[in-house]
């Protein structure tokens, strides 16, 4: 095998046309296996990037993309004057911030707390139970939510009543609005955003604790000089990976929780996109949001590997 | 060593916390369940904190007597078994061959599905090519535009990398192509990575949503977790819905119906759950860092 590929590539390097032929040949089967899976990726993938052309249109659904009227950035325009969007835009940014906040620390405390149970069946039975919101769906979950914040006789507002407040609608209320989408994040994903922590915990050398505790760390200290920096890596990249996601601010969620009454300050590029796209078909304007998304969301993610590796540690890719 | 009094006490507060912690989490789960399975008449004002407030099982007569609910079961069982299976294996079909570095092209190819992760069309333009291709109201529309997705056939080039050489070439030399190493070596030695591949993309279908909100105009091609959203929203229009008799209305009201509802869609996972858990760990490790 090994000799055929040297082989193979000193031929490429001498008649490229016929030895590609022959590889193509030889790796027919290949080729074959890829086949179903590409045109899947270029139907649905490659031809919506393809259709963010339309943003560049007035596109009239009868005439299709060939036969609509280009307007050039007139699109554009429009959505950076409309105040709207900026109001959008701050929404995506505010309420990312605040979920990546909570996301970064709470996670990594609760490993360490985690790392600390001594009974092995305790630990398991403990993680089962803290990842299991993470696999109930956002529907299900925006519905518990709602029945116990519903004002009028969800448990919340009936404990808040049994000790003489007035009921809060959580829901509807624009100062409320964005810690419960904050927290029920958390209450969702902090269980499962451990993993990861504790797989790098575990990789910690044992003997480093038991030199510590020579030297008369407690517990916090050790995890302070111990665990932490060992940690260090898997905490920068996760947190620069959620900077380049700065712009997902969790469309599932807000979309099964948010109201006319809030959209001030719950609305985000994606649900906006949602009602002025496909509620309002003003199609061309709302992929002209979606590409600012996405344009903005690619540099970030580029930028961030860039700077991943010239800390000296392994990028994205 | 012997523990110090801080450490015993420090443990004693963590195990403690976690009590609390798995209460809080369980706690939910715990009310739905005794909500849907209280009688109707008990449970306004509240009622309820630990115990069923009466007993009737009632609710859960409403909620398999109701037509969008079974019709909702059956377009996400549909879709989520044609989901997991296209994708599964589209991907590792695709990723096997990436996996070659002989192949020509791969590199690029590589590139082409890794430019997936970086940018997208977006919402608006799959809706336009999704209506253009008249799937609306087909199953293929909730189906095929979320089967692929480059995170996991990077997952299965990085499995598919590590199954030694001499494997593929033994069978070769026994006589066998590409495709029968692929179907008969290949994919049993890779039970592993297809099955926890396979059980996000499953999770992913059962919980979806969203298509049916974009692909769905008529009501019975709704998925599961949509007939839920729109019970959730408006439990009265539900139960007074063709199919339920009127003695039947008087013994529920929305919330015991809702409870119950939502217990029933979410059980299958919470059923396989504690048995596949250890694929979905490992499934979120290798996924988390590097793809």
């Amino acid at each position: 095998m090994e000799q055929q590929v040297e082989r193979l590539v000193t031929q490429l390097e001498r008649r490229p046309a016929a030895a590609i032929r022959k590889a193509l040949i030889r790796d027919k089967y290949l080729y074959l296996l890829l086949l179903p899976g590409l045109l899947l990726i270029l139907l649905f993938r490659y031809v919506p990037m393809y259709g963010v052309v339309i943003s560049f249109q007035d596109y009239n659904m009868y005439k299709g993309i060939g036969g609509s009227e280009w307007v050039g950035l007139y699109q554009f325009e429009r959505l950076f004057r409309s105040p709207d969007f900026t109001e959008v835009l701050t929404n995506t940014i505010v309420i990312s911030l605040y979920k990546l906040a909570a996301s970064f620390s709470l996670p990594i405390i609760l490993s360490l707390l985690l790392n600390e149970l001594k009974s092995i069946v305790f630990k398991r039975f403990a993680q089962s139970i803290i990842y299991l919101p993470h696999f109930i769906s956002w529907v299900i979950f925006s519905g518990i939510i709602i029945t116990f914040l519903n004002p009028v006789d969800g448990m919340v507002n009936v404990i808040i009543r049994h000790f003489g407040g007035a009921p809060i609608d959580f829901l509807g209320d624009v100062r409320y609005f964005r810690s419960v989408i904050v927290l029920s994040d958390v209450y969702k994903e902090v269980g499962w955003g451990t993993i990861i922590y504790l797989a790098a915990i575990a990789g910690v050398n044992a003997d480093l604790y038991e030199a510590a505790r020579i030297d008369g760390a407690n517990k916090l200290r050790q995890m302070w000089h111990v665990t932490l920096p060992a940690i260090r890596p898997v905490i920068i990249i996760l947190v620069i990976l959620s900077l380049a996601n700065i712009l997902e601010a969790g469309f599932q969620q807000i979309f099964l929780l948010y109201n006319a009454l809030v959209y001030d300050v719950a609305d985000i590029i994606d649900t906006y996109v949602y009602r002025v796209g496909i509620q309002g078909a003003d199609y061309s304007y709302a992929t002209a949001a979606g590409l600012f998304k996405s344009a903005v969301a690619m540099v970030l993610i580029l930028t961030v590997n860039k700077i991943v590796k010239l800390t000296g540690q392994d990028g994205l890719w | 060593m012997s523990l110090t009094r801080g450490e015993r006490v420090f443990m004693a507060l963590n195990v403690l916390f976690f009590l609390i912690l798995m209460a809080v989490m369980i706690y939910p789960f715990w009310y739905m369940i005794m909500g849907s399975i209280s009688d109707s008449s008990l449970t306004a004002d509240g009622g309820l904190f630990l115990l069923p407030a009466g007993f009737s099982i009632s609710a859960y007569k409403v909620v398999f007597q109701n037509v969008s609910i079974l019709s909702g079961f059956k377009v996400t069982i549909v879709t989520t078994a044609l989901g997991t299976f296209i994708g599964t294996f589209c991907s590792a079909a695709m990723a096997y061959p990436l996996s070659k570095k002989r192949l020509v092209g791969s590199k690029f190819l590589s590139l082409l599905v890794l430019f997936t992760m970086l940018f997208s069309g977006g919402m608006i333009p799959s809706y336009l090519l999704v209506k253009q291709l008249h799937l609306i109201d087909t199953y293929w529309a909730m189906v095929l535009p979320a089967t692929m997705s480059a995170w996991n056939i990077f997952v299965m080039i990085g499995f598919f990398r590590g199954i030694p050489d001499e494997v593929e070439e033994a069978a070769k030399i026994d006589g066998g192509n590409d495709l029968m190493v692929f179907f008969r070596i290949v994919l049993p030695l890779s039970k592993p990575v297809l099955s926890t591949v396979g059980l996000f993309i499953a999770v992913g279908y059962w919980n979806d949503f969203f298509s049916s909100v974009l692909y769905a105009t008529d009501k019975n091609m709704w998925q599961l977790q949509m007939v839920l959203k729109d019970l959730i929203s408006n439990t009265s229009a539900a139960i007074t819905q063709a199919g339920i008799s009127i003695g039947v209305q008087q013994e529920v009201n929305p919330f015991t119906v809702k409870m119950a509802s939502i217990i029933v869609s979410s059980l299958p996972i919470l059923v396989v759950y504690p048995f596949l858990q250890k694929h979905f760990v490992k499934g979120a490790m290798i996924g988390s860092i590097k793809g």
